[in-house]
């Protein structure tokens, strides 16, 4: 019963993330760890009993613990990933500020000479 | 002096009550200097103010901080072929009457970058307060040790620099209190730093921006930028 109901959350999730991708409010390159992240959980729900074989081989007593901590190592590499991609998206948001600067005022400098020019 | 092109970049934030003096100030010089004040998106008057007073304004669209503004006045001093660019504050803590000795040096060939000190020589100009000296002389002695050059006020934003540094810092400059990391970056570009003598004014009017929690911040921010500054190159994109 457990595992019909992880595996038809995690199958919602994909097809939430599949959609999401055709209406473009994702992109392919942003939908992808998550796309990885569904297809890991389902296949994870499946075949349950290797999820608990490496649980065990990796020293966890409880499989649950397992699982909370590889979820938690998910979620930490992809706030790093986010914050790279905030920073990145931060420094060319200030290049194009610092670009839209220069090239009003060279705009203001062209008008000002036009207008000396036509007197 | 004359047949050098020089510009001189003042970032300016909400500064409408002291930034046509400092203009004013740099246009009674007795050498010929553009004046481009970058207002950083300003809220108040400011680029209204410095137009008015006879400055070139490159309005930026919103507040990058200081080291967003400065390097989009270097931009523009490497765009327009300038071969000096002279670094102001526009709150008025930079006596424009230092301005000559501060570009001696590099119109001379004898230094890449120079850089106005308040502990260079006793003076009885404007010092700030004891908390920000002892930080100032740390890092001093922080960027003294990491690059073998003598620095005694990193901290100063009152400095000028020659067309092989106006291009290193419109490639890449720092962001946020930028003026200690500045120095290494020049240095580790292989350009030459060095210091001259200057009295500092109180600010005509308003207060620092770097106060209270933002004081901590600046201090390990600048720490972490300089330490990773010296690690080998990296190619920045």
């Amino acid at each position: 019963m457990v595992k019909i109901f992880a595996a038809g959350v995690l199958m919602i999730f994909l097809l939430l993330i599949v959609e999401m991708c055709r209406r473009q409010k994702l992109t392919f390159k942003y939908a992808l760890g998550w796309l990885v992240f569904a297809i890991v959980g389902l296949a994870a729900v499946i075949f349950d009993t290797y999820v608990a074989m490496l649980s065990a081989w990796c020293g966890f007593i409880v499989t649950s613990n397992f699982i909370f901590f590889c979820l938690m190592i998910f979620f930490i590499i992809l706030s790093l990933f986010l914050t790279t991609f905030l920073c990145q998206q931060n420094k060319r948001n200030d290049a194009m500020a610092q670009k839209i600067g220069i090239l009003e005022l060279e705009l203001q400098d062209l008008q000002n000479d036009i207008k000396k020019r036509h007197g | 002096m004359n047949s050098q092109k020089i510009l001189a970049i003042i970032p300016a934030f909400n500064e409408e009550h002291c930034i046509a003096k400092v203009v004013q100030e740099l246009r009674s010089l007795n050498f010929t200097i553009d004046v481009l004040v970058v207002d950083d998106g300003s809220s108040d008057r400011t680029g209204h103010v410095a137009r008015s007073a006879g400055a070139q304004v490159l309005t930026l669209p919103f507040n990058l901080g200081i080291g967003g503004a400065v390097q989009a006045g270097y931009q523009y001093a490497f765009r327009y072929g300038y071969d000096i660019a002279v670094q102001i504050d526009g709150d008025g803590q930079h006596d424009t009457a230092f301005l000559q000795r501060l570009i001696t040096p590099i119109v001379k060939g004898d230094s890449d970058c120079v850089i106005g000190s308040r502990f260079l020589s006793p003076s009885a100009g404007y010092r700030s307060s004891i908390v920000r000296r002892i930080g100032i002389h740390f890092f001093a002695g922080l960027i003294s040790l990491l690059t073998r050059v003598r620095v005694t006020d990193p901290t100063s934003g009152f400095r000028a620099c020659n067309k092989k540094v106006i291009k290193v810092f419109a490639q890449d400059y720092p962001l946020d209190y930028p003026e200690p990391e500045a120095i290494v970056e020049v240095q580790r570009a292989g350009a030459r730093v060095s210091e001259v003598a200057v009295d500092m004014r109180e600010r005509f009017a308003g207060r620092s921006s770097i106060r209270y929690v933002k004081t901590l911040y600046y201090m390990v921010k600048v720490t972490f930028a300089i330490l990773l500054r010296m690690l080998p190159a990296q190619k920045r994109g």
